[in-house]
């Protein structure tokens, strides 16, 4: 049974709130809240942005009404809209400290993946694994078990040997390494609190050797297993409407740094831009054969992550990995036999198991399977037609990413939902963290 | 047969987007057809939020708290011009758009346009700061 005193009792800070609360930063003309993609909107009552946390638990103590933290919008699941006040965490930026020698490193959780890197290597350290995009907050990418890619790597929640977290009624909680509840907090979509402080488990800084090759779908899901043994992190594109797939694989080298080549300017564009969608499948194979692999040597933090550039929105599920190459190959019939004229390329990668309660590598390794739509395209055609597959397949959706499944499936899904549940109703009992996304998902009036 | 690299692996773009630059390659009309409802600036907007957008952006000044907020996110690219964001103080960047007015402006900067993403980063930004941050990067070309 988890009571609320048992949790206060065993990682409550003294922190004092006696002073009042020192203003955040408000705007005197609201706008509207769009997230990354621009699909979703909300109207704010107001946005906060505290420049500590003792700023926000005090805030928190002496206001009432809904919050939602934000981090950088990035998410395409509805977990920020609110008409209540959006929490903005971006003045509780950069690193924190150092731990040398446990080789660990507490962020703010206001941090950007992309301010993280740096920091880091100059002092010893990298993370073991980053995912794709690098504009998330900390904050947003562990509420939402943010991945990389990696047969032996596991989510950023994963990582996480520590956090800070404030809850609704305005408590700074303290999760240290081992703390029974860490595992809960470490994916908690945002809902048990506020995370203003994440601890990382890091290793030492590594070079990465990074090379791209086009092969035939099946013939990388044949050697998945092999590929994901020989490279640290290794993922697969497939291109949709045709037998090809982008390969990209990383591995820790000493090399010397090789910069990525610049991408070649040639004048096949506009031969083939005219070339009638029905033949895409004919050309995309044609074409494929004569790809050039590419090859470079960057710094981890420069390789694993990137600037996302075409906005889009996103479905992700992760299945089981002995069943994943089944799934694929299934979504990528439907797309084709129904003729959805999507021209994004599917990605699928793989992570370890982990721990913790919510994510979705809890208990054993997963492949991840996503698939997207241009911003500002209709998604959902191709989100309804692939989405029951993914369910097929025993799928948990990344509460980042779109997906319509609510309160009895996830149960389902996972083993600790139920903990969790109570744990959210135990730190926030008044909902006040709620909206009709999360209150949807346990299960709960918003 | 004539080889050729159908991406780059450079130019900060990801994996994805190198990915992406194959189809982009091959479906140059199709894809134009596509996005064209995603990229292009809305056909029309309400007059009355371009006449409140105007109305806000001359009153607007940069402030040291408004200049805190446009380093953490606008200047993510427009110091550099990441993606082909127009860069600050270059006026050979900024004259197109200058040309379509502050309201459009401001209209593009909270719903987002091509690869600018709406509200820019900036969460915790009012109308107000906006209009202080497109004045400040805009520069002489104002």
């Amino acid at each position: 049974m988890i009571t609320r005193r048992r949790l206060l009792a065993s990682s409550l800070l003294p922190f004092v709130f006696a002073g009042g609360t020192k203003a955040a930063a408000a705007s005197a003309t609201q706008a509207p809240w769009l997230n990354w993609s621009g699909y979703l909107r909300a109207e704010p009552a107001g946005r906060v942005a505290p420049g500590s946390t003792e700023e926000l638990a005090a805030w928190l103590a002496e206001t009432s009404g809904k919050v939602r933290p934000v981090g950088s919008a990035h998410s395409f699941s509805p977990l920020v809209p609110t008409k209540g006040h959006l929490l903005v965490l971006d003045r509780l930026s950069g690193l924190d400290s150092l731990l040398a020698a446990s080789s660990e490193a507490v962020f703010h959780a206001g941090t950007r993946l992309s301010d993280t890197g740096q920091p880091l290597w100059q002092a010893g350290q990298a993370m073991f694994n980053l995912p794709d995009i690098d504009r998330q907050t900390i904050a947003g990418a562990l509420a939402t078990s943010t991945h990389g890619t990696g047969a032996r790597l596991q989510s950023l929640s994963g990582y996480v040997s520590g956090l800070e977290l404030v809850t609704a009624s305005g408590e700074i909680l303290v999760l240290d390494a081992g703390h029974e509840f860490l595992p809960a907090a470490a994916v908690s979509l945002g809902a048990l609190g506020v995370i203003t402080k994440a601890t990382f488990r890091n290793r030492t800084p590594f070079r990465v050797r990074t090379r791209t090759w086009v092969e035939e779908t099946t013939t990388i899901l044949d050697k998945f297993d092999q590929y994901s043994r020989e490279w640290q992190h290794f993922e697969m594109m497939p291109l949709l409407h045709s037998d090809y797939a982008l390969a990209i694989a990383h591995q820790e080298t000493e090399a010397e740094l090789q910069p990525p080549a610049e991408p070649d300017d040639d004048s096949l564009l506009t031969l083939i831009g005219a070339t009638p969608v029905p033949l895409r499948g004919a050309l995309i194979n044609s074409l494929a054969q004569t790809v050039e692999p590419t090859e470079s040597v960057q710094r981890s933090y420069e390789a694993l992550t990137n600037v996302r550039m075409t906005r889009f929105n996103e479905m992700e599920y992760s299945v089981p990995a002995d069943v994943g190459a089944d799934c694929l190959l299934e979504v990528m019939r439907a797309v084709a036999e129904n003729a959805v004229d999507v021209v994004i390329p599917l990605e699928y990668r793989i992570i370890d198991a982990d721990d913790t309660w919510l994510s979705m590598f809890t208990g054993s390794p997963r492949v991840s399977i996503s698939v997207h739509r241009l911003a500002g395209e209709d998604f959902n055609p191709l989100f309804n037609l692939v989405e029951p597959i993914f369910w097929k397949y025993g799928g948990r959706p990344h509460w980042g990413k779109w997906h319509s499944l609510g309160h009895s499936e996830l149960r389902a899904l996972y083993p600790k939902f139920d903990d969790f549940t109570r744990l959210r109703q135990e730190l926030d009992p008044a909902g006040r963290l709620l909206n009709p996304h999360l209150a949807k998902l346990f299960g709960v009036e918003a | 047969m004539q080889s050729f690299r159908l991406w780059g692996s450079g130019n900060n773009l990801s994996s994805w987007e190198q990915c992406y630059a194959v189809y982009m390659r091959i479906l140059v009309v199709s894809l134009l057809l596509m996005t064209a409802g995603c990229s292009r600036e809305p056909q029309s907007i309400d007059p009355e939020r371009l006449e409140l957008y105007t109305e806000i952006y001359a009153g607007a000044d940069m402030t040291p708290a408004v200049q805190e907020k446009w380093a953490r996110s606008c200047a993510l690219c427009h110091a550099a011009g990441v993606g082909g964001a127009p860069r600050v103080g270059v006026k050979a960047d900024w004259q197109a758009r200058v040309d379509k007015g502050p309201g459009m402006l401001m209209v593009n900067t909270i719903d987002g346009i091509n690869q600018m993403p709406p509200l820019g980063y900036c969460q915790d930004c009012g109308l107000d700061d906006f209009a202080a941050m497109i004045k400040f990067m805009i520069g002489d070309a104002g």
